[in-house]
């Protein structure tokens, strides 16, 4: 078990040193200059010949990779004098928009998009699990039908069209809601509830969908299983068999679509924040994408992958806890 | 990373199956509704240029007499300019009108969605089998490859690669780029039937009467992961339509002036409250076509792969 | 200012249904001359809304967007100069804080007056008010304001004016103050007296001390890069929070003396900038001014989009700045190169161009000005003249018989260039370009690649739309920058995107910087503008306005004609502070 993780461990670190290579790459041929950007309208030669070299942009690519890279682990230095800047483990170097340690603004941004995904999550598994058990429980009636005809319906309904729809029913014409607007939870938890609602209502509605009818066809399969038919056989409350051995040998699926769902969710949900204005980790690399903001787009693609990589790793070793015949 | 894998469909070639599929699915209301509705906006897509013609603008003709400037441009007349002049009304600002627009942009959505499943299915049948025919090497690299593709948090690197890209067609590379992080999905569906179709009977059967791979994967593996490989086709549609949408309202996609159905609602949505028709139009053509391509997709499966729920 | 309008604008605002509109956006130009209606968007224009304010209270500005740079040596955007300037930093010499045109007035602020001249117009020396004092209570010193144009120059710290770079002297190869080196060319005998020594006469160089370049940095609190997040003030306000890209927290700095600042009235004792909010939710909010939204500004302007909400309301009129940005719009042609070598070519484009439609798609006639001339009506005083005379719509028969005269009847292709946000005017330039037979491909690119994109003069497309806006009211910063040859670079060119090069103007923009009298020089620069016009290197096409609604509970606020139509942030404050919530 302990070395499988260790090996998997290792893994993850190839795998995210690959990924900044990619994106390294891909952004050495963007045609924005970050340091023209920097240099402002009017801009001299000799000006942005010193501002790249500032920037470390004069260095060929695998030498900037390679700083980057080693700088993550040794921290690194950047300008001179009475300007230097450093940070230290881990490093992922700094904004060319505010000179911002890129750690700093993602660990910044993290706690907006961690409350969106984790309060999302919560909802759409409330309400796809119970639509989904639902359904399988009256297979094949009324109920089962129009639970899963409104999911599928759910689930094509455009995000933006849901989002736009929640924030003028509940927001300009019921007035219940107020304009979302980050409130860190330690400050008000009622407030960074509300505010949150409608994001976490528009994500819910998309995902629920899948949810639902993910957990119905397993439950349905489970339900026929015979160990489900003898507990059943044996006497013991229906509620019981569903809850304590349905839905716990139906879980394996969904497990993994969470795990997938929530790992590319944490790292920001860009169109749901930009819509609702929420100062996420998407809202920042869209941000850094418009301004050419290098640092903070490889920092945020990193960030990004290595919650998925370690989501499908937690996702793999959580198999063993639920279902008892998977063994490493 | 594991995966469940779907255990075998036990589909055989023959024509007795896929009749008895066909029979099943035309049983269904969802489907021939789902049916018709595709074909409804696929023929709408295919002539786009006629139908446009028919209603007399062409989707980049500008009508200032039907916006009031003073207004920011909003179209005259109700519900968005709706007239027998503009058909399903202007566009705010430009006066474009709204029908010639949405039929391109049918073209354009499902152009891309369709070419990038096609490259997706393609390139994913063809890396499942090729894994878990020929396991061992080939089988330890590709999964590997996959495994990588699908860390990729594939929604932003799209964005990235579209927004460094410009001097080159935006819908070709709108496709590729959708398709370059679509294939390991199909790949690991089809590497799994592979692999449980290797060792049976007849595909033994037919090694040992001296066939080579070629002819063994093309005539005994491909139409055993036939089935499954459809169902999942017409199931990442609505996902390739939707990415497609992301993208153009992200402001990444598609060039003005031409016309996609997520450019759009990208644009629509500042007007959603001061001209909802113009909003609502693409988001119901979006909306309905995904629906669509998911009923039809969901009934397929059911009938054409029908254990394989959890894929 | 003029008021630009259209006669059946009067008609539209009655009956906001009507298709009395048709009229205006059909064939007569809404851009012209009519006299007797009123454009709505401007009848708060000169004058202040919401009266005297109050002290005190918590004004809120609702932003979608961070501050490029609070960094005094740093800060080159119109709206952010007005920020930084009226409420964290003094420069040397400002803007007086009025409506209308009396803002383009400069009055000292740091300085005891505007600076006096020796050396034919190449020495300039200032000399400080005293008493003036930092946050912590120390002195502002002449060594300060030295020490910041110094920091202007380091490519630590980019973005900032270059006009220090411009025309000190002997700044060749200079690089900031970081390494330990000073600038010879700007002395400080003591404390309150600073001299520059300038490489040219330049009878204006108090025009360029308004630029935060000229605001003082002490260099103990100097932390280069991030003295951005922390600028040290010698305002009425010092920042007490920056959550950079979410909020900025002002409060009061007492020790800020209102004895020795006739500019600033620093009426509420807070000011919060919520920031990265959506743009459609700001409008929004600032539209219903609810609850602490009535003690609330909005940072950018109204959106084109919310126009059909606020127009037709008089109540949400009322509380309507739409002040002139007092920047032209044009399409800039590349003249080196074929097609557009041939002026008759450039002609035709001036013709073709729709300049109604290319304004409805940037918002209408409400929020912008069509123009008829490079610069702007301040440098006209007033009011562009319409030398050409082609109708709002453009002349398409006219381009065509240019076209034939160039041989092109048959048209040709061509490509252009905007900034992301430019795309829907981009695309109402395509539509009328098309009907005299040229086919235009738009490229958009993002605003951080814009400029370095159309600033490499090789790889560019022969077409670019880009704006330019005087420094300060002087025809010496616009038309130099924009159409003088020598300034030309291949890479990372600016301003003469047309990249014109002609000998007689080129000579006459010489005998005009050297003439001592300014309003000879005013009247000199605004005949050139019309002979420049004339060779058709660029297309003037519109001058956009800065609508902001203010909420109902704000008072002292208008658009500063010299801070592109931004709020003063010198004078708003709210009219009941008890109102606003902290």
């Amino acid at each position: 078990m302990i070395l499988y993780i260790g090996r998997r461990l290792l893994g993850v670190i190839g795998v995210l040193i690959a990924i900044a290579a990619v994106t390294f790459t891909i952004f050495y041929v963007l045609p924005s200059d970050p340091a023209a950007a920097a240099c402002g309208k009017s801009c001299s030669t000799e000006r942005l010949t010193a501002i790249r070299a500032h920037m470390g942009l004069d260095q060929p690519l695998w030498r900037q990779f390679a700083d980057f890279v080693t700088g993550i682990f040794t921290g690194r230095t950047v300008g001179s004098g009475q300007y230097a800047l450093h940070c230290d483990f881990p490093c992922l170097g700094y904004s060319y928009e505010n000179s911002q340690a890129v750690w700093d603004l993602l660990m910044d941004r993290l706690p907006v998009s961690a409350s969106l995904a984790l309060g999302a999550a919560v909802l759409w598994l409330l309400l796809g699990l119970t639509a989904g058990v639902t359904a399988a429980l009256h297979k094949d009636t009324l109920t089962d039908r129009a639970l899963m005809v409104g999911a599928v319906a759910a689930a094509s309904l455009p995000v933006y069209f849901t989002s736009m729809m929640l924030i003028y029913g509940l927001i300009r014409v019921a007035g219940l809601l107020p304009y979302p607007q980050y409130v860190p939870f330690g400050h008000d938890p009622l407030d960074w509830a509300s505010n949150l609602l409608l994001p976490w209502l528009a994500l819910a509605v998309l995902y629920a969908a899948m949810y639902a009818r993910q957990s119905r066809n397993s439950m349905i399969e489970t339900m026929a299983e015979p160990y489900i038919r003898t507990a059943r056989a044996k006497g013991l409350p229906r509620r019981t068999v569903v809850v304590k051995h349905g839905l716990r040998a139906g879980m394996t699926p969904i497990l993994t679509l969470f795990g997938m769902d929530l790992g590319g969710l944490l790292a920001g949900a860009v169109i749901t924040e930009s819509i609702f204005g929420l100062p996420g980790i998407g809202r920042l690399f869209y941000g850094a994408l418009s301004t050419g903001d290098q640092p903070v787009i490889l920092g945020v693609t990193l960030l990004a992958a290595a919650f998925i990589v370690v989501a499908n790793l937690a996702v793999d070793l959580l198999y063993a806890v639920v279902d008892p015949r998977v063994r490493y | 990373m594991t995966t469940i894998t779907p255990p075998a469909a036990g589909v055989p070639s023959g024509s007795g199956p896929w009749r008895l599929a066909r029979t099943e699915l035309g049983r269904r209301a969802s489907v021939r509704i789902s049916l018709l509705v595709v074909a409804l906006f696929l023929l709408m897509a295919a002539g786009a240029p006629l139908l446009s013609s028919l209603a007399g603008w062409t989707p980049e003709e500008f009508d200032k007499s039907a916006v009031d400037p003073y207004l920011g441009g909003q179209p005259l007349g109700p519900l968005g300019g709706i007239s027998a002049d503009h058909w399903l009304g202007v566009e705010p600002v430009t006066g474009r009108d709204l029908f010639a627009r949405v039929v391109h942009g049918a073209q354009v959505s499902l152009l891309i969605a369709l070419t990038a499943t096609a490259i997706v299915v393609v390139a994913g049948t063809a890396a499942g089998i090729a894994a878990g025919y020929f396991g061992g090497r080939t089988d330890t690299v590709l999964s590997r490859l996959m495994d990588l593709t699908m860390s990729f948090p594939s929604l932003i690197f799209m964005i990235a690669m579209m927004s460094v890209a410009k001097d080159v067609n935006r819908i070709v590379l709108m496709t590729a780029v959708i398709g370059l992080f679509g294939w390991p999905g199909i790949a690991r569906v089809v590497r799994g039937q592979t692999l449980s179709l290797k060792h049976r009977e007849y595909v033994d059967a037919a090694r040992v009467s001296g066939s080579g791979p070629w002819r063994i994967l093309t005539r005994d593996i491909l139409p055993g992961v036939l089935g499954p490989v459809i169902a999942y086709t017409t199931l990442i549609i609505p996902g390739m339509i939707a990415t497609e949408a992301a993208l153009s309202y992200l402001g990444v996609g598609v060039r003005p002036p031409t016309p996609s159905w997520g450019q759009m609602i990208a644009e629509s949505v500042a007007f959603y409250d001061t001209d909802p028709m113009y909003f609502v139009i693409p988001s119901t053509c979006l909306f309905l076509t995904v629906l669509a391509f998911t009923l039809l997709g969901d009934a397929l499966r059911d009938v054409l792969d029908p254990r394989s729920g959890r894929a | 200012m003029n008021k630009r309008t259209c006669t059946a604008l009067a008609a539209v605002l009655a009956a906001p249904l009507a298709l009395g509109a048709a009229g205006c956006s059909g064939g007569k130009q809404a851009g012209g001359d009519g006299r007797n209606g009123k454009n709505p968007a401007v009848a708060g224009e000169g004058s202040v809304i919401g009266g005297t304010p109050q002290k005190g209270g918590t004004l809120t500005v609702l932003s979608n967007q961070d501050f490029t740079h609070l960094d005094p040596a740093r800060n080159w955007v119109m709206s952010e100069m007005d920020f930084g300037t009226r409420l964290l930093y003094r420069t040397l010499v400002t803007y007086k804080s009025a409506p209308g045109t009396p803002g383009n007035q400069l009055v000292p602020d740091l300085a005891t007056d505007l600076g006096t001249s020796s050396n034919g117009a190449r020495t300039w020396t200032f000399h400080l008010k005293k008493g003036v004092q930092y946050e912590d209570g120390s002195p502002v010193t002449a060594r300060d304001v030295k020490y910041n144009v110094e920091r202007s120059f380091s490519p630590d710290l980019p973005g900032g004016a270059d006009y220090a770079a411009r025309y000190l002297s002997g700044v060749e190869g200079y690089r900031g103050p970081a390494q330990g080196k000073h600038l010879d060319s700007v002395r400080t005998p003591d404390d309150h007296t600073i001299v520059f020594e300038l490489n040219k006469p330049f009878a204006e160089f108090p025009s360029a001390t308004v630029m935060p370049t000229f605001a003082p940095v002490p260099q103990g609190q100097d932390k280069g890069p991030r003295y951005d997040n922390r600028p040290f003030s010698s305002g009425p306000y010092k920042i007490d929070s920056y959550d950079r890209g979410k909020k900025l927290v002002l409060v009061r700095n007492d020790k800020w003396d209102p004895k020795t600042d006739e500019v600033r009235k620093a009426h509420p004792d807070k000011l919060v900038v919520l920031m990265g909010l959506k743009a459609n939710q700001i409008d929004d909010r600032m539209i219903a001014s609810q609850g602490a939204d009535a003690s609330a500004v909005p940072w950018y302007a109204l959106r084109p989009e919310s126009a059909a909400k606020v127009l037709p309301r008089a109540e949400v009129r009322k509380r309507l700045l739409a002040e002139s940005q007092n920047c032209t719009d044009m399409v800039q042609m590349h003249t080196g190169r074929a097609p557009f070598d041939n002026v008759k070519v450039r002609r035709a484009v001036q013709y073709a161009l729709d300049r109604d439609a290319v304004l409805t798609a940037s918002g209408g006639p409400a929020f912008n000005d069509p123009s008829t001339a490079y610069m702007p009506a301040a440098l006209f005083g007033g009011r562009q003249p319409d030398t050409l005379k082609i109708p709002a719509t453009g002349d398409v028969e006219k381009a065509k018989q240019l076209l034939k005269e160039a041989g092109k009847q048959d048209g040709f292709s061509t490509k252009i260039t905007v900034s992301s946000g430019d795309k829907g005017r981009a695309e109402a330039i395509q539509q009328s370009l098309a009907k005299a037979g040229i086919k235009v491909t738009i490229e958009t690119v993002d605003p951080s690649a814009f400029y370095a994109t159309i600033g490499d003069t090789k790889n560019r497309t022969d077409m670019v739309y880009t704006g330019w806006c005087p420094d300060y009211p002087s025809g010496s910063t616009f038309l130099p920058f924009v159409f003088d040859g020598r300034f030309i670079k291949e890479k990372g060119n600016s301003g003469n995107h047309s990249l014109f090069r002609d000998t007689a103007t080129m000579k006459r923009m010489d005998e005009i910087a050297a003439m001592t009298d300014a309003k000879q020089a005013g009247r000199a620069w605004q005949r050139l503008d019309g002979d420049i016009l004339a060779k058709a290197p660029a297309v003037p096409v519109l001058i956009r306005r800065w609508p902001l609604v203010l909420g109902t509970n704000i008072a002292g606020a208008y658009g500063h004609t010299s801070f592109g139509g931004q709020i003063d942030y010198a004078t708003v404050g709210l009219k009941d502070p008890a109102k606003s919530q902290g």
